[in-house]
């Protein structure tokens, strides 16, 4: 079973951040680039409407989350849309993950067991929400080539696990811009098979700095099966405060 | 009678002890076969039936893909219509619907994944164990509302007794959150552990309110009159809800492809009987080997004057094969009619399981074995006795090819 353990683009989307350094890198050190590219993304606190969409074969369903990120390793978000289950949140604080629920009033904090399930039956997994940067402390980089996207250069980048790191995928593949935009996301198991896949598009200035609106994950071998992340709002903050990342403020959210 | 064959009926009997211990050596060995045999179907068959009366039932009927997805949206939608198919099939004896979702279930202290089980109290006991597994607390009863029977194992877990509050987050069938609070009515334990330690049990329609399910479930679970007729069953079940007009959807599965597992560890057990037959069927083989050798070697000089009569080896051997054949079939079939005698007395009475028997009656498990006599048990040993011997007898037989019979005459 892979427990997925890396960091995650749904929280770096979620996490998106103040701008990096734009040293746009001639012949770039993989881990520099890595970590340029993450840090591009995780900046220092957001605020973001994102409209989720599971789709099925035979099945879909949406729903919107208000998301509020602080650095890493804090978030917290609320379903607002469909009306059954607004109100209902999680706060992903330090690699741990708790929900909400209105109607049972109640907070529950997650098991370890229950990390590798998948969250709101996406193709996320809790770990992919709760799990902080294993890809940069776990991982080396090399860059394997470049390609042309829209008259930018894009770095591959191959990122295998450091010596007995624990670590669950065998590999991961990232297409990263020259501008730190990553495109796509690969995740592999220890035999090398593809597992799932995150692609970006859409990609539009925010708050001046180009971020994709739209993330989608899909399974390797499921064409039909995907969970699609549309950006409807986003807003880049120097800071959020301490109380918003609170089991109170997640029982009774100040919105 | 053929000349041939009056000579070997007549060789058999010339020594009678020596053909007797021969005889009664493959008499042994069938009919203990026969009994082990019979013995071991007999066990597989109540584990068999034991288990599919916990949990899973003779068969099911499910969405196509359930199975292995378990995805809380793949239903059979209206399952009163499979239940009509049900009603009407007299091999049927009785079958209730099901519906399952992994959730979180939570009580104060504790957080677990556990599998809810919605079930309908009344026709559950008809189909499986769970009610007298029940050790604390109650059985669910109809209108039970939002209370739960819970596995002892998860109820330890989750530090919960009888009263006690627990709350499940899960998924609805709809992709909406599931939430409730249910109440802990009664705890069971079935010594299956990830049974015990995984599931919570609550009413059908509590869950299906709960999951938003409408009126859908996640299996019909059927148990019919007799494990035997099952595969029959089967089809006639899948030939009618074929013709449901969804039916292409639905899919009928037995417990064979419900319980995998149970399937290969039988199988394991099997082979590591079939070895512990074949050392059974090589010893006796010896003993036969050992008793044919002999005969042959007092006969020697018998031999030797019938060859100098003029009969051809070719004959001999066929005379000597005759001898070792008529005695195997005379030891297989008092074999397998003592074998059979033996185990009907058991198979009507049982065996009986000493020292296990509390333990054994708690989870509902028979204290007696029973064997069950088949043509497969009765058949399989003596076959394999029977092919055994025959070559076992081929070998001093065909010594005698070698034999001079100026050499043989002077043998003593």
């Amino acid at each position: 079973m892979h427990r997925p353990r890396y960091r995650t683009l749904m929280i770096m989307a979620l996490t998106a951040a103040a701008i990096a350094p734009c040293a746009y890198a001639q012949a770039p050190d993989p881990g520099k680039l890595v970590t340029a590219a993450f840090d591009y993304w995780r900046g220092t606190a957001s605020i973001s409407t994102v409209k989720m969409t599971v789709h099925r074969p035979d099945w879909e369903r949406s729903m919107t989350l208000k998301a509020w990120t602080r650095g890493e390793k804090e978030s917290i978000f609320f379903i607002i849309e469909p009306a059954k289950d607004q109100g209902n949140g999680t706060l992903l604080k330090d690699g741990q993950m708790w929900t909400f629920n209105p109607k049972v009033n109640q907070v529950i904090k997650l098991p370890p067991s229950m990390m590798s399930q998948e969250w709101m039956g996406s193709d996320y997994s809790n770990n992919d929400l709760a799990k902080s940067d294993t890809l940069l402390i776990d991982y080396t980089h090399e860059v394997t080539g470049t390609e042309t996207d829209a008259g930018k250069k894009v770095y591959l980048v191959k990122s295998t696990p450091k010596p007995r790191a624990p670590v669950i995928w065998g590999m991961q593949k990232l297409k990263i811009r020259e501008d730190y935009v990553i495109l796509r996301e690969e995740f592999y198991d220890e035999d090398m098979n593809l597992v799932k896949a995150m692609d970006a598009s859409d990609i539009r200035p925010v708050d001046g700095k180009p971020f994709p609106m739209v993330w989608i994950m899909r399974k390797a071998d499921k064409e039909n099966e995907y969970t699609r992340l549309d950006y409807r709002d986003l807003k880049f903050l120097a800071t959020l405060p301490d109380r918003l990342f609170t089991l109170s403020n997640l029982r009774n959210p100040e919105r | 009678m053929s000349m041939d064959y009056r000579m070997a009926w007549r060789n058999i009997w010339r020594n009678p002890r020596r053909s007797i211990l021969t005889i009664c050596a493959i008499v042994f060995a069938c009919a203990l076969l026969v009994f082990m045999l019979s013995m071991q179907f007999g066990s597989y068959y109540s584990m068999i039936d034991f288990s599919v009366r916990i949990h899973t039932g003779y068969m099911q009927v499910q969405a196509k893909g359930y199975q292995k997805e378990h995805n809380i949206y793949q239903v059979v939608p209206q399952p009163e219509r499979v239940a009509r198919i049900l009603s009407s099939n007299p091999e049927v004896r009785a079958f209730t619907y099901r519906a399952n979702a992994f959730s979180l279930v939570s009580s104060r202290q504790r957080t677990y994944g556990a599998l809810v089980i919605g079930i309908e109290p009344d026709r559950e006991t008809q189909v499986s164990t769970l009610k007298s597994l029940v050790r604390k607390g109650e059985y669910l009863a109809p209108g039970d509302g939002t209370r739960a029977l819970v596995g002892d194992l998860l109820a330890r877990n989750l530090k919960v007794d009888v009263g006690d509050e627990l709350v499940v987050l899960g998924q609805g069938r709809d992709g909406s959150v599931a939430a409730t609070v249910l109440t802990v009515k009664g705890i069971f334990s079935s010594g299956q552990e990830d049974f015990d330690r995984s599931t919570v049990n609550i009413p059908l329609d509590t869950f299906q309110q709960v999951y938003s399910m409408d009126d859908a479930v996640h299996e019909v679970v059927v148990m019919g009159r007799n494990l035997r007729d099952m595969a029959g069953l089967k089809r006639e079940i899948a030939a009618s809800v074929e013709q449901l007009p969804d039916g292409r959807s639905l899919v009928v599965l037995d417990w064979m492809e419900l319980m995998p597992g149970l399937i290969q560890g039988i199988k394991i057990d099997m082979m590591s009987g079939v070895i512990f037959y074949l050392f059974l069927v090589v010893v006796v083989a010896f003993s036969i080997l050992n008793t044919f050798v002999m005969a042959i070697l007092e006969r020697t000089r018998e031999f030797g004057v019938m060859m100098a009569l003029g009969t051809s080896p070719g004959r001999l051997i066929r005379v000597l094969l005759m001898e070792s054949m008529t005695m195997t079939a005379i030891g297989i079939l008092c074999g397998i009619g003592a074998g059979v005698v033996v185990t009907w007395y058991f198979q009507i009475h049982g065996i009986a399981l000493s020292g296990a028997d509390d333990i054994l009656k708690q989870f509902g498990i028979p204290d007696r074995i029973y064997p069950r006599l088949s043509v497969w048990s009765i058949a399989i040993g003596p076959a394999a006795v029977f092919i055994i011997t025959f070559f076992t007898a081929l070998f001093p037989a065909l010594r005698v090819r070698r034999l001079r019979p100026i050499a043989a005459l002077g043998h003593v």
